[in-house]
């Protein structure tokens, strides 16, 4: 296969092309309630064609039919042509590799008998609809994958990635008259089979909290001293900082530009974050972005201050800095875009923990998991599972319908005290942007408290 | 192509359908006012059911020439850990097919130049000191295929079109967004794209000034386009899966007056010019319109073949299904009529939107919203009907003016009892995608503000 891009790209007539070939394997499991929706193997492929020239934008060309290939180079070359640019657009330098890259199987999916994922993803449903007869449905999913990726660009990168990826998630649903409420566990991992094994308790525990919720008043609307956990404080970073640290938000806008200005303050000097697509087996990890730059730790923000952000090849050489390896694309349909891998809040000093955030709190919320977030640049919305309000220093009555609205900028000032209570949050699902969904991608927080933060519900 | 898989399958499986498609789409981006890109992407999938000793299983693949008997034997392998149907698929004489035009030779024979033409001319209307303005264009033309063991077929091609652009202006730390699409089967006709300019152009100039947000319980008007957040939960529980699994709260309720009894909503495949329209579903049911509310009762729930045979019923049309995975239930055009708002959809078509905000609906407004855009729809407890968002794009009304747009404010309720009452119907009815509504001004909305 490397031999077969090597030839088409040094038949390409273009000053620079690049090629991806995918080959995914994967198989998918589903439950509702308790009937089995689908098991299926699948088989898709497919190349994705980039080319530039003096001159000229982008030509892209994507396609299922690999016969395909020395014609839709051809092609990709007569769009980029029809591209005419008076500023060209120009390539950050990276050193090209030539490497085999193959992340652990831990366990080869393809080597497993569907019948026998059928049965585990049996076995976390049935945890679920077990709990109580007031769950009156339940999504559950297993998906798994192995995807063979090949990359050839004419600058002499040559490159062949294995990625393996398991999902299993389950929602349960629980109702009570007219009330409707759920709960949800979510576990995605760059591994294998061997990975997902033995989650019956969590998912036991999800379906509880759906039928402790019917019982849960709605949280009362307002502002708040808001205590959010490892999830959503990995959810946070992600959606309201992450995205307006993606460089292909700056580069052409001399506002934003601005806004982002590295050596701003951000926040109190409590607060480091940064995106590590280079860390040993999270979700997020590839040893090569989709431009076939390696990964690395990139530090966003230190001691509250910003000082870097994420770039493709092209962002870097717009803005005179260097790539980051963080440009990916979901699969051979798209072009790489700008996105983050694994992103963190870094943990504040050892020995600093929960109960240190919440002791002199009189009222407050403590945000618990997440159902999502969404950021629109500086304002952002995240939807928590579930919420405590906090009184008098301790954590009170369970609380439901948690939705944080917030100002970037404002919130991240707002960080008063971080834990030293670590954890990656490996979750199936993942992020979206310019069409792309879902992307693999990692968070990572300690306990987090906001002095103040917006609290949508009624009033 | 499906003619040989269904005839290989009639010999190993008790029955089976099929759906192949080819796409190709062509894709032209302006970026901060320039054109930057310019893609084409082709893509070709098939997808078999079958049913085997009762059981269904599936099968996908991409393959440029796909062999049937292995796509079969995967098919089958899933069948046989599958659940036990009694799927009926429609027979020939079943599937007569209503006509609808789907392929428009305007967008189908458009060239590359044209779209670059089409995104270029929206820069240059859009074009203003301060602002970045994106533009996309994409077309597609596709070809689709369906078939059974029961000798139903049905063959189409569709064309579609999408120009979308927006407008990001940033001053200070105060990043506002604007954006609006039209999506059609057909090309944008000039009033179609005077009227994409226009909307944004109002929009924006609205909210150049930044007004404090109000607070408490007060009438909100939602676009178009803030609907989002109220239509959603009704999506969900009008499915007749969700009926099926009895998480929906309208499941039992058919008949039952819920809404507002002017409001009617209905489920057409047949509108002309939208790409969504379609003469066949892709389970070889013919198309028809389905009346999801009637005057405010609960009308008919949507079904695709598989749970049409769980729930005893008819499917209504509406399987959808991917190159990947089984078929499913999916809408296809949804339009809101409601009584006294004038307007069937299809008139609606080329009217250009007024340049006021809220479609005539804050004469006699005290104090209130108009919704544009909420941040996070479709999080959260979505069945439930109840939502809570932080505005994304919102406007403060104050005697009846628009005064500003706020920030830092979030609106609640509860989609079931906002829609008990409906306190206006807005003249500027629209699609936006694939659904048709005008703005709805609703009262007893739960404003919150930092």
């Amino acid at each position: 296969m490397k031999d077969r891009l090597a030839t088409a790209v040094k038949q390409s007539r273009a000053d620079y092309t690049e090629i991806r070939v995918e080959r995914t394997w994967s198989s998918a499991v589903a439950f509702r309630g308790r009937r089995l929706e689908t098991a299926t193997v699948s088989e898709d492929q497919g190349g994705f064609v980039r080319v530039l020239n003096k001159g000229c934008g982008w030509g892209i060309a994507s396609f299922t039919s690999l016969d395909e290939l020395p014609a839709m180079v051809g092609r990709a070359n007569e769009l980029s042509h029809a591209v005419r640019m008076d500023e060209p657009i120009r390539l950050a330098e990276t050193t090209q590799q030539v490497a085999d890259a193959e992340l652990d199987l831990d366990g080869d999916v393809r080597g497993i008998q569907l019948g026998d994922k059928k049965k585990l993803l049996e076995a976390y449903n049935s945890a679920m609809l077990a709990v109580s007869s007031t769950i009156v449905d339940t999504q559950a999913s297993y998906r798994d994958e192995v995807s063979e990726v090949w990359y050839v660009n004419s600058e002499g990168a040559m490159l062949y990635q294995v990625r393996p990826e398991v999902v299993v998630s389950g929602t349960a649903i629980g109702r009570r008259n007219g009330t409707i409420e759920k709960g949800l566990e979510s576990i995605g991992l760059r591994k294998g089979w061997r990975s997902v094994q033995g989650f019956e308790e969590r998912f036991r525990v999800v379906a509880q909290r759906a039928v402790d919720l019917l019982d849960a008043p709605r949280v009362r609307g307002g502002a708040y001293p808001v205590i959010l956990d490892n999830e959503l404080a990995g959810v946070f970073i992600h959606e309201a900082f992450g995205h307006l640290s993606e460089a292909d938000f700056v580069y052409e806008n001399p506002q934003a530009r601005e806004m982002m200005t590295l050596g701003r303050r951000f926040g109190k000097p409590a607060l480091n974050a940064g995106d590590n697509g280079a860390a040993a087996g999270l979700r997020g990890t590839l040893p090569f972005d989709d431009e076939g730059t390696p990964t690395q730790d990139t530090p966003l923000i230190r001691e509250g201050i910003l000082v870097g952000r994420l770039h493709s090849r092209e962002t870097a050489a717009k803005l005179g800095e260097r790539p980051t390896g963080n440009a990916r694309a979901i699969s051979f349909r798209h072009p790489p875009i700008v996105r983050m891998t694994n992103t963190y809040i870094a943990p504040g000093k050892a020995g600093i923990g929960f109960n240190d955030l919440i002791r002199d709190i009189k009222l407050g919320v403590y945000a618990c998991g997440a159902f999502g977030g969404q950021t629109m640049l500086e304002n952002f919305s995240f939807t928590a599972g579930w919420g405590h309000m906090i009184r008098n220093g301790h954590v009170a009555e369970l609380v439901k319908d948690v939705v944080l609205a917030g100002n970037l900028f404002q919130t991240l000032d707002r960080i008063d005290h971080i834990a030293g209570d670590f954890t990656w949050n490996q979750m199936g699902g993942g992020c979206g942007k310019g069409g792309q969904f879902p992307l693999p991608v990692t968070e990572g927080a300690p306990h987090v408290r906001i002095e103040e933060a917006l609290i949508g519900g009624d009033v | 192509m499906i003619d040989r898989l269904l005839d290989s399958a009639r010999r190993k499986v008790d029955g089976a359908d099929a759906l192949w498609r080819r796409e190709e789409q062509t894709a032209v981006a302006f970026e901060s006012g320039r054109l930057k890109a310019a893609g084409i992407s082709e893509e070709a999938g098939l997808n078999l059911r079958v049913l085997s000793k009762g059981r269904m299983g599936v099968a996908g693949t991409t393959t440029a020439k796909p062999d049937p008997d292995a796509l079969l034997e995967r098919a089958r392998a899933s069948a046989e850990l599958g659940e036990i149907v009694d799927l009926a698929f429609p027979t020939a004489a079943a599937s007569k097919l209503p006509p609808i035009p789907t392929y428009f030779d305007r967008t189908a024979n458009a060239s590359l130049d044209d779209l670059i033409a089409l995104g270029r001319m929206l820069v240059e209307r859009l074009a203003r000191p301060d602002c970045q303005i994106n533009v996309a264009v994409e077309r597609a033309v596709d070809e689709t295929a369906v078939g059974n063991t029961a000798g139903a077929r049905g063959a189409y091609r569709g064309t579609g079109i999408a120009v979308t652009a927006d407008i990001t202006r940033i001053a200070g730390d105060d990043v506002l967004m604007v954006y609006d699409q039209y999506v059609g089967a057909d090309m944008p006709s000039d009033a179609d794209l005077e009227a994409l300019v226009r909307s944004i152009e109002t929009r924006l100039s609205a909210a150049l000034t930044i007004v404090t947000p109000p607070d408490g319980s007060l009438p909100v008007v939602f676009t178009p386009a803030g609907l989002a957040a109220v239509v959603l939960p009704l999506e969900q529980a009008l499915s007749g899966k969700t009926v099926l699994q009895g998480s929906s709260p309208l499941a039992g309720k058919v008949g039952e007056v819920m809404f507002d009894d002017r409001l009617s909503i209905i489920d057409d495949p047949l509108t002309p010019g939208r790409p969504a329209s379609r003469p066949v579903d892709d389970e070889c049911v013919p198309s028809r319109a389905t009346g999801l509310v009637e005057r405010g009762a609960v009308g008919r729930f949507v079904y695709d073949l598989e749970t049409a045979a769980r729930a005893k019923t008819q499917s209504t049309g509406n399987g959808r299904r991917g190159v990947f995975g089984k078929p499913h239930i999916g809408y296809t055009n949804i339009l809101f009529r409601i009584e006294d708002g004038m307007h069937g959809a299809h008139e609606a078509r080329h009217a250009a939107l007024p340049a006021t905000l809220g479609g005539g609906l804050i004469e006699n407004m005290r104090d209130g919203l108009i919704v544009d855009d909420l941040i996070g729809v479709g999080q959260g407890n979505v069945i439930s009907g109840a939502f809570s968002h932080p505005v994304g794009l919102a406007y403060r009304v104050q005697r009846g003016e628009v005064t500003g747009r706020v920030k830092d404010a979030a609106v609640a309720g509860n989609a079931y009892d906002l829609l008990k009452r409906i306190g206006g119907v807005g003249t500027d009815g629209r699609w936006l995608g694939s659904r048709w509504s005008p703005s709805l001004l609703l009262e007893g909305v739960s404003v919150a503000r930092r």
